[in-house]
């Protein structure tokens, strides 16, 4: 009987049990870790059954996670579902140019994807109206998720428009109808690590704490006097540099209304 | 709207634009200089330098950088239109005394 259950394998999410599979007496797989135990443990002849198609997508993951290393894959067609799964078995990262995903154009996607810089410049990319949020991908196919609202509408812009968007300028710019935002900006924003080599290209700059401030506070088109529980002169005095070591409390503060943590203010 | 100069040919033709976008790094103010095949200089609006040290500025041809210089009151103006809150003056009021010019 212990063999039986042992070659027998039902894979059940959480809280996805169906009327069919509630018939089968054997070991339920309910996560990915229980599915990987389970591979190590595998009979030559088990069965393995999905009765749904969140199954299915756990198995799968399960399985990819297992066998993929760190490579990844694009394909400039656009390709259905079964195939983008399968592929997701082997490869880490799967874009392709399926509905509603921008790739650049082809002959400066090639120039990117040839380029020293690649993870450095997006290649493609695609806006979730659901998620209020555009899921970019560098030239190394990583994501970068950016909130719909981060692009900020100056006094001389019209409004970005997220259902035109394009890649632009080999993989420097992201384009939203007339609307165009620089991936400098964007990487600047999201990575710190291309922050820090970014602070290192620099011919010459502001090392100090009052410097990043600023440039972070602008990034985030505040005032000096938009801190509700810092003084104006407070920042403005951070920032010209007369103050070196503001109190930690106040750096907090500081770094509440900035959205980042009081280490990270210094990295801007 | 992202303000771009117009460049002389042949160098429009292969990629080359110069622009101030949208959504820029505020600090400091700068027009940015592209090949069409992913390297990005930027011209600091301040001093008429360039910001980095990569790629080179040697990479950048005579004739667009001189294109650019040309417009440079242009672009500073047009920077402080899309920037107000971050004018290309404004670094002068704020700087420490010590510091370095940025």
């Amino acid at each position: 009987m212990r063999a039986v259950n042992e070659a027998l394998w039902l894979i059940q999410p959480r809280a996805q049990a169906t009327p069919a599979s509630a018939q089968l007496k054997t070991h339920r797989l309910r996560s990915s870790s229980a599915i990987r135990l389970a591979v190590r443990r595998l009979a030559a002849n088990a069965l393995w059954v999905a009765p749904s198609e969140g199954a299915l997508r756990l198995l799968v993951g399960a399985l990819a996670h297992r066998l993929k290393g760190d490579q990844t894959i694009l394909s400039l067609k656009s390709m259905s579902k079964a195939r983008s799964e399968f592929l997701r078995s082997y490869f880490r990262t799967v874009l392709s140019a399926d509905e509603g995903v921008h790739l650049l154009p082809t002959e400066e996607l090639m120039n990117a994807l040839s380029a020293a810089n690649r993870a450095e410049l997006i290649i493609g990319g695609a806006a979730s109206d659901a998620d209020d949020a555009l899921i970019l991908y560098r030239g190394d196919l990583e994501r970068i998720v950016v909130p719909f609202n981060w692009f900020t509408v100056g006094p001389a812009s019209r409004k970005p428009n997220f259902a035109k968007l394009a890649i632009v300028d080999g993989g420097q710019t992201v384009r939203l109808g007339d609307y165009e935002a620089a991936v400098d900006a964007i990487l600047y924003e999201f990575d710190p690590q291309y922050r820090r080599r970014a602070k290192k290209r620099l011919a010459e700059r502001d090392d100090s704490l009052g410097g990043a401030l600023r440039r972070l506070r602008l990034q985030k088109g505040l005032r000096q006097s938009d801190f509700a529980s810092v003084g104006a002169k407070v920042i403005a005095r951070i920032e010209r540099g007369e103050v070196r070591k503001p109190h930690q409390k106040t750096m907090v503060s500081i770094a509440k209304r900035l959205g980042v943590s009081p280490e990270e203010i210094a990295t801007f | 709207m992202p303000f771009e100069l117009t460049l002389p040919s042949p160098w429009a033709d292969r990629g080359w634009k110069a622009k101030i976008r949208d959504k820029e790094r505020l600090e400091p103010p700068h027009v940015s200089i592209m090949n069409g095949k992913g390297d990005l200089w930027r011209l600091n609006l301040r001093n008429n330098a360039f910001l980095d040290k990569e790629p080179p500025p040697k990479g950048v041809p005579q004739e667009v950088l001189k294109s650019v210089r040309a417009r440079f009151a242009d672009l500073q103006k047009e920077w402080d239109r899309m920037y107000p809150e971050n004018p290309v003056s404004s670094e002068a009021r704020s700087k420490p005394k010590d510091a370095r010019r940025e």
